[in-house]
């Protein structure tokens, strides 16, 4: 169906061939100055001292500069201004993703707002109800806006801001659907804002997407400044203002009796740590005085747990055990540095040092047992330490799943051979964890894209487009991954661990199904 | 009421969305953010889809959401110009956000339930804060719709056209069930848009 931000999401022009189109140009010996000039900047941005207002400054004066400059060059001599478009969007993806770690989330108080906003959500998620905003029981359909809490969801897996901003566009896509079909069901009124806005508040705040604030400020620094207009920019709009809204949240705005609205916060609050490991959250609480006492109480109870928990687990650190999941695996990689003999620590794991090229069609299969291995362990583990949080359902097989979707044919080959048994695994593992992935898994979870431009002199030996570890949710980024696979001298040419998203070509398609799931 | 007999075509939404930035606006055609106010139930959504649907085959299946929308008129003097429609969500609740939906918008369209004396105190609240925080040079239209219903009427003519020339907004009835008076409410503003200085979107 088309229609609402419809054509917004899954327009056809820019998607499938951007990013390699984009990459293929970049490699041409003519591209050379490009990717020095690309390269310098990105180099000068990250050593710089952090300040949001310049970054994001430089940041658009560099894209526009570039894609003034693509449009000059006799590379893209000839082209549509539809295939110069992709570049400009090839050109954002990849300095934003390479920006990613030093423009993201980068002010510290701007990460407070994203912890306390995420806490105000997990407490009011439960009990908020669709009149309180004033949702029409017409349109209250808390099943089908599922579909649109996910699309939000996805929002930490990508890291360009276009791919970021397609997250919210599709969520408000959905809604839109919803809403339409609900209103020519009955004789309900075409549903304006009145209408679309409480139900995306709603829907965010069930989804409790992680860093919200910080994706949002995100988005509105580094997506080009000329494509953040007309249709995306308005459901932008929408979302900030959501933000800005559950921010602000109190008995007032939502219609409920003061009295009875605190003692659902603390309702809420004694229910948290019970059913969640959201405890990051819960320690940064407490900007709200009146519960300072039960928040006491909570952190007591809390603390209480991990005790528990560190009887089983003595390394686990009794304040943030997410946390010290990363931080363990921070110092574990960095002791592995340290190994002499590193190798010998990854011996059992066959594939790690082979390249696609290397792989046989009989390997898939050993490969898929290895990969099922290893997560059932992985997730095994997290689970041991606790670092599960339930309020995300099913995002680590979904990611998975879709991870398979939309890997590129010649990346292992006879893949689809093996998607079948793929979905019955990921099933299985949906079953055998009835909680799922936690905020902290899921934010690791993030697409760990790694681009590699050729050398300067066009030699591209090295762009092996393999799926990383990113998949599981480890924290090491592939540049880590990287220094430990190359610090092992094995003579292995592996240099580059990426992996291409594909997120414009697999957002477009899930949004068309999740459309049509949508339309009974 | 009024507004659910039919929808309207798939080019009504003008969802070139994503890669739509290259479209500058020029002298000869401009394109320009018109934010939407009034109170929920005034029928905002429905003015803007008269608008835009009466161009278009009715017949069409195809179905749009109608918080954002966009459509080009042409004008005498063979200039054209593009409107993009912000709606806004006009429950109480929602009043403090709507600065976030006008920055930077070159049109106010604010609508009032001429069978709604509440509708019109909410219009002329929205009024005042786009005096106080919409940009300067923007221009305003009071809007008084569902006229059709006149036999329920509890806002004048006579007040809403004085409170009107007061903050010197343009003013006009309309009806979104009839169709009554849309293509002139956006016509009017097409004219008085300035023409340089507008190109802010």
């Amino acid at each position: 169906m088309e229609g609402g931000v419809g054509g917004a999401v899954s327009s056809p022009a820019s998607t499938p061939l951007t990013w390699n189109d984009f990459l293929d140009r970049m490699r041409q010996p003519s591209a050379v100055n490009f990717v020095k000039s690309i390269k310098s900047f990105i180099e000068s941005f990250t050593t710089k001292v952090r300040n949001t207002e310049e970054d994001s400054a430089s940041v658009q004066q560099f894209l526009f500069n570039m894609v003034e400059a693509f449009r000059a060059h006799p590379l893209w001599a000839g082209c549509s201004e539809e295939e110069l478009e992709s570049a400009g969007e090839g050109l954002e993806k990849y300095v934003m993703t390479k920006l990613f770690n030093h423009a993201f989330a980068s002010n510290p108080d701007e990460r407070k707002h994203d912890e306390e906003l995420s806490e105000k959500m997990a407490l009011v998620q439960q009990f908020i109800r669709p009149e309180n905003l004033d949702i029409k029981p017409t349109f209250q359909n808390e099943t089908s806006w599922l579909l649109a809490q996910k699309e939000l969801q996805k929002i930490n897996m990508y890291k360009a801001p276009r791919d970021k901003l397609v997250c919210i566009l599709n969520c408000c896509k959905v809604i839109n659907n919803l809403l339409l079909n609900a209103s020519l069901s009955t004789s309900e009124n075409h549903p304006g804002a009145d209408e679309f806005l409480p139900v995306l508040i709603y829907v965010t705040i069930k989804a409790n997407p992680p860093q919200l604030y910080s994706n949002l400020l995100y988005i509105q620094r580094y997506r080009r400044e000329s494509h953040l207009v007309s249709e995306p920019a308005y459901y932008f709009t929408n979302i900030f203002s959501a933000e800005s809204f559950i921010w602000n949240i109190n008995a007032k705005t939502l219609s409920i009796d003061e009295l009875e609205f605190q003692n659902n916060m603390e309702s809420a609050r004694a229910l948290l740590p019970g059913i969640s490991t959201n405890t990051d959250s819960i320690t940064a609480t407490s900007q709200t005085t009146h519960h300072d006492v039960k928040t006491e109480r909570i952190k007591s109870k809390e603390s209480q747990a991990s005790e528990n928990r560190k009887k089983l687990d003595g390394k686990v650190s009794d304040t943030a055990k997410s946390e010290s999941v990363s931080v363990l695996e921070t110092k574990g990689a960095n002791d592995l540095l340290k190994e002499e003999e590193l190798r010998k620590y990854f011996s059992e794991y066959q594939f790690l040092y082979a390249s696609a090229g290397d792989l046989t069609v009989k390997d898939v299969e050993n490969l898929l047992d290895n990969y099922k291995q290893l997560v059932l362990k992985y997730v095994s583990f997290l689970k041991g330490i606790g670092a599960f949080n339930p309020s995300f359902p099913s995002s680590l097989t979904e990611k998975s799943a879709e991870t398979s979707n939309t890997r590129e044919p010649n990346d292992v080959k006879e893949s689809d051979r093996d998607s079948d048994k793929f979905d019955v695994f990921c099933k299985a593992v949906e079953d055998s964890i009835s909680e799922s992935p936690s905020d902290q898994t899921d934010q690791t979870m993030e697409s760990n894209d790694h681009h590699e431009f050729p050398d300067a002199d066009g030699n591209s030996s090295v762009n092996t487009w393999t799926e990383d570890s990113g998949m599981l949710g480890f924290n090491l980024s592939p540049t880590r991954v990287e220094e430990i696979l190359n610090s092992d001298t094995i003579g292995n040419s592996i240099t580059n661990i990426s992996k291409d998203h594909g997120s414009l070509d697999s957002d477009s398609e899930k949004t068309q199904r999740s459309n049509e799931a949508a339309v009974p | 009421m009024g507004c659910a007999s039919s929808v309207p075509d798939r080019n009504a939404g003008s969802l070139t969305g994503l890669n739509d930035g290259s479209t500058a606006s020029d002298s000869k055609n401009l394109k320009v953010k018109l934010v939407l106010l009034g109170d929920s139930g005034v029928g905002k959504s429905c003015i803007v889809l008269r608008f835009v649907r009466g161009q278009f085959d009715p017949t069409s299946k195809v179905t749009v959401g109608a918080s954002f929308l966009s459509q080009t008129i042409a004008l005498p003097d063979s200039t054209t110009v593009k409107f993009e429609i912000w709606d806004t969500a006009g429950q109480e609740r929602y009043a403090a956000l709507a600065p976030l939906y006008y920055r930077g918008a070159a049109v106010a369209v604010v609508a009032y339930d001429i069978t709604s004396s509440e509708s019109f105190s909410k219009a002329k609240y929205w009024v005042k804060e786009l005096q106080k925080h919409g940009s300067p040079d923007i221009v305003m239209a009071l809007v008084g719709n569902k006229a059709d219903l006149h036999e329920n009427r509890v806002v004048s003519v006579e007040d809403a056209v004085e409170y009107a020339e007061k903050n010197g907004m343009f003013f006009i009835e309309t009806s979104a069930k009839t169709a009554d008076n849309i293509n002139q409410l956006f016509e009017e503003i097409a004219k008085r848009l300035p023409r340089p200085s507008v190109v802010s979107v």
